[in-house]
């Protein structure tokens, strides 16, 4: 459960519906079923080998959350001020493809944290990995019910969302930022 | 001090194989093929011998310029960033176009192999790291398993397939992005030792 809200899937839907927008319906759903995929492939790679990858290149925590929330930064920086295209409108709309719905959207710092915590708590392997499995189940059940958000929504309403999302989703990674940085600080001290 | 396995595992991420093989594939496409394999490993001995002369002048270089190790960290830290960033955000025109010339030391062995987040990486850990030879022997552990994986590519891309190679290069992108942070983490710590003392 508390994976589950970590992963955060509903908050981010409307995140989620203004980076696929470019796409048809049937290829919006699909982008976000692999996308779900994707991010439970890397919980699982933190539970099995994120510490000693992670140690192996001699990563602190603070790092992980730190550059999980530059790149939403910079996402959300994208939604609100998009980028001039100078040759026109000919440039294809890049695809989300692992960055950034997989990471660091579900899969971010958050969830790197929670597991490590979690099978530091839990020694059972199996249960951590159940637990996970169920998690991203029910993630992968709301991400793609994001797509038929926007039917409803409409083209309209996605642009002024898409606005209004890029200000939360500054929010948000600021918010990460912050904890990074806080994590940070906390390291240095000790 | 870091160990081997870590010097070699860092360094051979940041030569980032898997990323970069799709220009590489580019690159020497419609040439023959065992002038393509040639082409290869002259390449990266090209590599080797920028990132073998860099680690040997790194520390040299450091010293007579009189620039602090949390200033090398930090520079380091900030060109591997936005290497990084330009590898998870923008994944066309990276680099320059194909020309129709053979590939000769420009753009394969530097700027793609060999490029300066990789040379000031080496530069850093020369500077951090006592003793050269580990270093010497973690910079040809990294090349020779990138050397492999480059040369072998068709096999490689045939077993991944190409979506498979394009997560590679953003997972690469992201633990670039996490590598980047980290160093600059450490810049930061570095620059504050100085002051806590007083």
């Amino acid at each position: 459960m508390t994976l589950f809200l970590v992963a955060n899937p509903i908050g981010n839907t409307p995140a989620f519906v203004s980076l696929v927008k470019d796409f048809e319906f049937e290829r919006q759903k699909k982008i976000l079923f692999r996308e779900a995929i994707f991010s439970f492939l890397i919980a699982l790679f933190y539970l099995f080998l994120g510490e000693p990858f992670l140690a192996a290149i001699q990563i602190q925590p603070y790092a992980v959350s730190l550059s999980g929330g530059l790149l939403l930064f910079i996402v959300a920086l994208r939604m609100i001020f998009p980028p001039q295209d100078t040759n026109g409108s000919t440039t294809r709309p890049q695809e989300p493809f692992i960055v950034p719905i997989a990471t660091p959207l579900i899969s971010g710092g958050g969830v790197f944290t929670t597991v490590m915590i979690f099978s530091r708590i839990e020694q059972n392997y199996t249960s951590m990995f159940l637990a996970i499995t169920l998690a991203y189940f029910f993630v992968t059940l709301v991400v793609v019910s994001a797509a038929y958000l926007q039917k409803i929504l409409g083209r309209r309403g996605l642009i002024a969302m898409e606005q209004l999302m890029g200000m939360i989703l500054t929010l948000i990674s600021m918010e990460i930022i912050v904890k990074g940085a806080h994590m940070f600080v906390q390291a240095l001290n000790s | 001090m870091m160990s081997l396995f870590t010097l070699t595992l860092i360094l051979f991420l940041i030569m980032d194989p898997l990323g970069n093989m799709h220009f590489f594939i580019n690159h020497v496409e419609g040439i023959k093929p065992s002038r393509q394999k040639f082409i290869i490993v002259r390449e990266m001995l090209f590599a080797l011998l920028a990132m073998i002369f860099f680690s040997i002048l790194g520390d040299a270089l450091i010293d007579l310029l009189s620039i602090s190790q949390s200033t090398v960290y930090l520079a380091s830290g900030i060109i591997l960033l936005l290497t990084a960033l330009r590898i998870l955000f923008s994944s066309e025109e990276r680099y320059p176009k194909k020309s129709d010339e053979e590939p000769y030391l420009v753009p394969l062995a530097i700027p793609i192999i060999a490029g300066p987040s990789l040379l000031a990486t080496i530069m850093l850990f020369s500077d951090t790291e006592p003793s050269i030879s580990k270093m010497l022997t973690a910079i040809f552990i990294a090349w020779a398993c990138s050397a492999v994986l480059l040369i072998s590519s068709k096999h490689v891309v045939r077993v991944l397939t190409k979506s498979g190679l394009t997560a590679c290069e953003r997972l690469m992108g992201m633990v670039l992005v996490l590598l980047s942070i980290q160093r600059i983490a450490e810049g930061v710590v570095l620059f504050m030792q100085p002051h806590q003392i007083s």
